[in-house]
């Protein structure tokens, strides 16, 4: 592992990060702007799920029509993350907050993964009334595991 | 008294003091004001996205009296954790100027925000007549730009000065 790290943190593009004085902080930003754009959009399909209307009545279309800003954003939070990563690989692979933070974006891909195959193949029945209990629960653990990422994000900051 | 002896006085206060004093603090008041960024971030890129032209189908009146309260009080968690932080470390943001072109901008979202949605509480197809929709083109395309600065100004805050 460790090995595979270094050899991470020696590629030209890890280098030119950890080199050029401005790099970082605009991958970061880029990262912040990524990550505001993820949390924003699937908050409000959290909040759906908890029974708080959005503009549209059906949960269905609000997550056709929310979720791919999601996951396009989600992917620039993943490459931004890796380049940071890059630069101080075996550092942050030994942060405890780092590492906290990977588990729960693991836990919040667990999460949606549950919330989609026991919850959302009956979304007929209640796609524009009230969720059921399950998708409240997905919607709530959903809503505390970002904040949490977000808190451990900023964690990172101060402890790397 | 200027801004740099202001900041200096500011940084010595005890409430300056006790805000820098516990290490979990800061960290977690800036996650505060991440999370009312993503608010005001998801708020204003449905409303404008609608504004732009998305989705037509729901009115844009239903839009802005589901989202713009979002905004309203998104603006005053990020002004008193803002201000949280600003006394805690005074040195690094008032005499910063990428702090005030951020403050600037927020005034500036905050206005765009306003004109979007005050005339809609009066009428709501105010936006949809023919007329109007090239200002309204022009006011989403600038509100999630200015959003999009607040945001890059906000980190650069750390890097300048």
């Amino acid at each position: 592992m460790d090995s595979f790290l270094i050899a991470l943190e020696s590629q030209p593009f890890a280098v030119a990060i950890v080199e050029g004085a401005s790099l970082f902080p605009w991958i970061e930003t880029v990262h912040v702007i990524a990550i505001v754009t993820v949390v924003g959009t699937i908050s409000v399909v959290d909040l759906r799920l908890l029974g708080v209307q959005a503009h549209v009545a059906s949960a269905r279309r609000l997550m056709a029509q929310l979720l791919p800003a999601t996951w396009i954003a989600f992917a620039i939070a993943l490459v931004s993350g890796l380049l940071m990563f890059s630069s101080k690989a075996v550092k942050y692979a030994a942060n405890g907050p780092f590492q906290a933070k990977m588990l729960l974006l693991l836990l919040a891909g667990a999460n949606m993964a549950l919330f989609h195959v026991l919850t959302h193949k009956d979304i007929a029945v209640w796609d524009t009334g009230r969720t059921p209990p399950s998708a409240k629960l997905a919607g709530a653990l959903s809503l505390a595991l970002w904040t949490c990422i977000i808190a451990l994000g900023r964690w990172i900051g101060f402890t790397v | 008294m200027s801004i740099e002896s202001f900041s200096v006085w500011l940084d010595k206060t005890p409430l300056s003091l006790e805000i820098k004093g516990a290490a979990w603090f800061v960290p977690a008041v800036q996650t505060m004001h991440i999370a009312a960024i993503c608010v005001v971030i998801g708020s204003s890129l449905l409303m404008d996205l609608r504004l732009l032209g998305v989705a037509k189908d729901v009115p844009i009146s239903v839009y802005v009296r589901r989202y713009s309260p979002w905004i309203g009080i998104s603006i005053a968690v990020l002004l008193l954790s803002g201000i949280t932080l600003i006394i805690g470390e005074p040195g690094r943001t008032l005499g910063n100027w990428v702090f005030w072109t951020k403050m600037a901008l927020v005034t500036l979202g905050a206005l765009l925000t306003a004109v979007f949605a005050v005339p809609v509480a009066q009428d709501e197809i105010y936006w949809d007549s023919g007329r109007r929709r090239q200002a309204a083109t022009l006011i989403a395309t600038l509100s999630l730009a200015v959003w999009v600065a607040v945001i890059v100004c906000g980190r650069w805050i750390a890097y300048v000065l």
